[in-house]
């Protein structure tokens, strides 16, 4: 099942560039929040912020309390935070060196998962879950690298599933694919929202809108608005996201 | 429609030229050496045949007796040039070289690569940098003050110990001068040049990689051990590779510490050796004494062979790449 997740007053910083103020935001369990906002305007740092990802770049420091569940994130080992909070990047970025079924099962051999059978069989789950299993099964052994973008990204999703993480974070998973590819990881999104919750950071307003229970729009590093994604569509409480939602910059 | 000047066209074959010649010169040089190196040997590939590699006594015969024929080539009477204990000196040394250097060369340049960061990073990789610009008569100097010494009173006599269950660790340890001395000497020698090669590596992994392992909940070691050395591997064992032709080749320092055996073959790690570099530099005196020239000849050929063995560990180590790489085609790996 998922776990809300609840954010209060978080800073984050690069370096001296203060580049998140002071977000207080609730993200409820087994809901799909999409994640809005100009480009540079913190929306990456955000979600990095919650898998404790943002503390690993040089520089990288952060500020506030962020809650899964009942725990405070920032006091768990950061590797474990991992683990319940998966991650699915902008880019696919399947390993290289490893074959397809590699790439799903080493999240779960880290995890002490030795026998044979069982990691074939949440390899298999895990990647019929990402819609892939079809397109792959006859090929488990090939290089992951040989697989196209959409196909790739899939992995990618099917690599954080596998560990049965609690919250799921994606960050713009569908700026890289094609039209069809997009359409099958949002659908992928719908159907995970029973066991996960998810947060997506997405350019699309249309994605949003098509996918999202709840919307955020960041700007400068701001949360300017946030809440049920119909409301926010129609009838956006704040000029400046009317502004962004109608296109009139960003 | 405009012309180009007659004049920047000429320029243009020149540059193209000069190019030419640039790139095609280490092609050339090592020919022309490979070349020289192989007329030289000629006499002395005729007059030992494979016993060169085989022979274990080097006599440079009676100079100032008879001249023998043999196979068409004379020689001073009872020469005989076996480069065996060389060949094994050369492989044992550069081989305990790398048995020490790769682990710490790694290590170490994953801390720089990943662990270090500002001052603390760049005075490092500026140490690591100064241990490779230490002159290799530094070294050896080194070598028989310090580290000889260091391995005849403690170092060896701790090994011993191993030599119970490891036949080639048995004692006695001697003078400290010999095959484990020179290994630590060529380790320290290669240690700078497979780190910052190993360093800049791993400073190419995409972070998109290291982050997408992260994310997923491995730990730094994890991420360095599943997957930045597997996607370094291809350059780790070229960086190998070249540490190890370095360590071959390896002549000065070598010499001041292997103890200069001659006409021995090493039966524990603490054995006096000889390498071919160090025979080379060691015994050409004495080879320009012998009026038939063979001798030099033999010197010559020794180089022939240290060179072909050179060439040897570094197509044996892109062959073991290039097999790793089909293995993880073909799926093997997973
Ligand atoms: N590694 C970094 N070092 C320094 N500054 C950074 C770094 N990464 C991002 N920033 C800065 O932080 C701000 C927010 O960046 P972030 O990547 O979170 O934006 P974003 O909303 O995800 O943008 P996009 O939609 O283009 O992905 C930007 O001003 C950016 O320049
Ligand atoms: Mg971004």
């Amino acid at each position: 099942m998922g776990q809300s997740i609840t954010v209060e007053n978080l800073q984050a910083w690069y370096g001296e560039q203060l580049t998140l103020r002071e977000i207080s935001m609730d993200v409820d369990a087994n809901q799909v929040t999409a994640i809005i906002g100009p480009s540079g305007c913190g929306k990456s740092t955000f979600i990095r912020c919650l898998n404790r990802l943002h503390e690993t770049i040089p520089q990288g420091k952060v500020r506030g309390r962020v809650r899964l569940g009942t725990e405070d994130l920032y006091a768990m080992d950061p590797v474990d935070v991992r683990r319940v909070v998966g991650m699915v990047f902008q880019k696919p970025n399947p390993f290289p060196t490893m074959s397809i079924y590699e790439n799903v099962a080493i999240g779960l051999k880290l995890g002490g998962i030795r026998n044979k059978s069982e990691l074939l069989d949440r390899v298999e789950q895990s990647l019929r879950m990402a819609a892939l299993w079809d397109e792959v099964k006859d090929r488990l052994h090939k290089p992951a690298v040989a697989l196209s973008g959409g196909q790739q990204q899939r992995l990618c999703i099917a690599r954080a599933l596998a560990v049965e993480p609690e919250v799921l974070l994606m960050d713009e998973p569908a700026s890289a694919l094609d039209p069809v590819s997009t359409l099958r990881v949002e659908e992928l999104v719908l159907q995970l929202k029973e066991r996960y919750t998810i947060l997506i950071v997405t350019h699309n307003m249309q994605q949003a809108a098509r996918i999202a229970d709840k919307t955020a729009f960041f700007l400068n590093g701001e949360l300017i608005e946030y809440g049920d994604t119909t409301t926010m569509f129609t009838k956006p409480a704040d000029k400046r996201t009317e502004d962004y939602i109608t296109g009139r910059f960003g | 429609m405009r012309k180009v000047s007659s004049a920047s066209k000429t320029a243009d074959k020149v540059f193209r030229v000069a190019t030419g010649l640039c790139a095609s010169s280490p092609v050339l040089f090592l020919v022309a050496i490979g070349i020289v190196v192989f007329i030289e040997s000629v006499p002395s590939i005729k007059f030992m045949g494979w016993h060169f590699l085989t022979g274990t006594q080097w006599n440079l015969g009676d100079m100032y007796g008879n001249l023998e024929v043999k196979n068409g080539v004379s020689a001073p009477a009872g020469a005989t040039y076996g480069a065996l204990p060389y060949i094994v000196g050369t492989l044992a040394s550069s081989v305990i070289a790398l048995l020490i250097a790769v682990p710490v060369a790694i290590f170490t340049a994953i801390i720089l690569a990943y662990r270090v960061r500002g001052p603390v990073k760049t005075v490092l990789s500026i140490l690591v940098e100064l241990l490779a610009g230490i002159p290799s008569v530094v070294f050896g100097l080194w070598g028989v003050i310090v580290l000889a010494p260091w391995v005849a009173q403690f170092f060896g006599p701790l090994l011993t110990h191993l030599g119970v269950v490891i036949p080639f660790f048995r004692g006695p340890v001697g003078t400290g001068m010999g095959l484990l001395s020179s290994g630590l000497i060529l380790a320290l020698m290669i240690v700078p040049i497979i780190t910052a090669t190993t360093r800049d590596l791993l400073e190419q992994v995409p972070i998109l990689y290291r982050e997408g392992g992260i994310g997923l909940g491995m730990t730094n070691w994890e991420v360095v051990r599943k997957i930045c050395l597997p996607y370094v591997k291809d350059g780790l064992i070229g960086a190998v590779a070249l540490g190890w032709g370095r360590a071959m080749g390896e002549t000065m320092a070598v010499l001041m510490v292997s103890g200069s055996a001659i006409n021995y073959l090493p039966h524990s790690i603490f054995s006096p050796i000889s390498t071919m570099a160090a025979v080379i530099a060691d015994q050409l005196d004495s080879a320009l004494t012998d009026a038939t020239h063979l001798a030099v000849h033999a010197l010559a050929e020794l180089a022939l062979v240290l060179m072909l063995l050179t060439l040897i560990t570094n197509f044996l180590a892109r062959w073991l790449v290039h097999r790793g790489g089909q293995r993880v085609r073909s799926g093997v790996r997973a």
